[in-house]
């Protein structure tokens, strides 16, 4: 059994973050809660995500959540944001239970920028 | 110890000296006898403890029939703290200790909250050190006890050991003081110190994991009441068989620290200088404790950085975040509170602890490393973090 906090999988998207930063001009949310601060922007064509970036200050599993999450939301309908759940994320890279509730305020951030997207709210 | 890494948390621990190890090795297969024994092979592990006993004393300037082995400094802040309490409780039960001490002893005061003991938790100023105006004025007639840290473990921060001690000796208060991270590091004279009573552990200054002692003052009233028990060894003050091989150890340890300290001290001081140097500049970065103390520890706080993170962006360098012994905690560390941090300032601190092995390429590498970290953490966080 591992005594390291990171996964494998953490530790790499740590370390290489090809997602974070901003699109200028694109529609943004940013939520400040459980101790973190995560910052996502998204741009759209035709209902689906063409590029999406994150800002993030919190702790290593945050920000590996938001790459992953970034990544994996390109390409899908806008729509689906609206109701994205953190659950896949946190059992693959995985999220050890005291940081569910940092995890959660990323899901926050992917519905209310897919609500934002959807219909302006 | 994997050549992937920079080891920079001397603090936390130290390895064997290749020659303590020797000695050690040397002494297990010369006797396998348990010292309390009389026959032949017992006496000489006998011999081999009274050396290391002698060793240990010329470090410290004291008779080598005031100290008992323990195994480490957490069993001697306990024998030292509940027994030296307890001892004097006929007499008082106020006792006083700092905010900023180790677990070891503030949790062994906890204890003694519940057996009826009072205490006081001596407030640190902002750099770390006590005040002895207001630590005299924290004492009271029926005070007993004091116990106060030489040198802080997440700080480095030297306190004034000889003032507050000569207070305590005026009032006849027993004077403990743990000096886990001043032994073998820092020039200490029991023979001029007033301390009572002192906590020592071989594996901060390059010796085995396992074992330590407590110095006990030959004066009157100054005595503990054991705390385990079990057998009649060393005075029934710390029954158990002894460790002949850790105790050869910590003996050798000690005769080599006694050889070095000067030499040592300098190099740690230019190692601090040339980490301070690499990183003071940096906009948000503070030094933390007094900027006089141990020169073996450096502890800052970087302003907009979340702490956990900074600590894994750091890697290969092996820092701390607060006390080894605390650091699964998500808790900020309760002695940077204490000095008046916010809770965001202490849990970005980052505990820098060189040591003999250390090269100033090393901290120059760490230095220019930690600017690197610290602006990927910046460069990733939204405006307005923290």
């Amino acid at each position: 059994m591992s005594t390291d906090p990171y996964s494998a999988t953490v530790r790499e998207l740590f370390a290489t973050t090809p997602h974070a930063g901003d699109l200028a001009g694109a529609e943004s949310v940013s939520i400040t809660d459980q101790e973190v601060r995560i910052r996502l922007s998204a741009g759209v064509e035709d209902g689906v995500i063409t590029a999406m970036r994150f800002r993030a200050w919190g702790c290593p599993h945050l920000i590996a959540g938001a790459e992953t999450a970034c990544a994996a939301l390109e390409g899908c309908v806008a729509a689906g944001l609206v109701d994205w759940a953190a659950s896949d994320l946190m059992e693959n890279l995985p999220v050890p239970v005291e940081k569910t509730g940092r995890i959660l305020v990323l899901e926050d951030a992917v519905r209310s920028l897919g609500r934002r997207l959807c219909d302006g709210t | 110890m994997t050549e992937d890494y920079i080891y920079l948390d001397y603090a936390a621990s130290t390895p064997v000296d290749p020659r303590v190890f020797d000695r050690m090795r040397a002494c297990s297969e010369a006797t396998c006898a348990n010292p309390s024994s009389t026959h032949a092979a017992g006496r000489l592990s006998q011999d081999i403890i009274a050396s290391a006993a002698i060793q240990v004393a010329e470090l410290l300037n004291v008779d080598p029939e005031t100290l008992v082995w323990t195994s480490g400094a957490t069993e001697s802040d306990n024998l030292a703290i509940a027994g030296g309490a307890r001892y004097r409780a006929h007499r008082g039960k106020h006792i006083v200790t700092m905010k900023t001490e180790h677990k070891a002893v503030t949790d062994v005061f906890d204890a003694l909250a519940k057996e009826g003991f009072e205490i006081t938790w001596a407030d640190a100023g902002a750099n770390g050190l006590l005040d002895p105006a207001a630590f005299e004025a924290a004492l009271r007639d029926d005070t007993q006890f004091v116990s106060i840290m030489f040198v802080n473990n997440e700080t480095g921060v030297i306190q004034d050991i000889e003032a507050l001690g000569t207070i305590c000796r005026q009032r006849d208060i027993l004077f403990h003081v743990d000096a886990a991270q001043a032994v073998g590091k820092l020039p200490i004279d029991l023979g001029k110190l007033p301390i009572d009573l002192m906590s020592l552990t071989a594996h901060k200054f390059y010796g085995p994991k396992g074992v330590g002692a407590l110095y006990i003052a030959d004066r009157p009233g100054c005595h503990v009441e054991p705390i385990l028990f079990g057998g009649g060894q060393q005075r029934r003050l710390r029954p158990g068989t002894l460790p002949t091989e850790l105790i050869a150890g910590l003996g050798l340890t000690a005769e080599i620290a006694a050889g070095r300290i000067d030499d040592d001290l300098e190099h740690l001081k230019a190692l601090r200088e040339a980490l301070w140097a690499g990183i003071r500049d940096i906009e948000g970065i503070s030094l933390n404790g007094d900027p006089n103390g141990f020169p073996g520890i450096l502890n800052v706080s970087i302003d907009d950085v979340e702490g956990e993170s900074l600590l894994l962006a750091l890697e290969p360098l092996l820092v701390a975040t607060g006390s080894a012994c605390n650091s699964k905690s998500q808790e900020p560390s309760y002695v940077l509170r204490a000095l008046g941090l916010t809770d965001m300032q202490a849990q970005s601190a980052i505990r820098f602890s060189v040591g003999r092995p250390t090269t100033v390429d090393e901290v120059e590498f760490a230095a220019g490393h930690y600017r690197a970290a610290v602006d990927k953490l910046r460069g990733l966080a939204p405006e307005n973090a923290a």
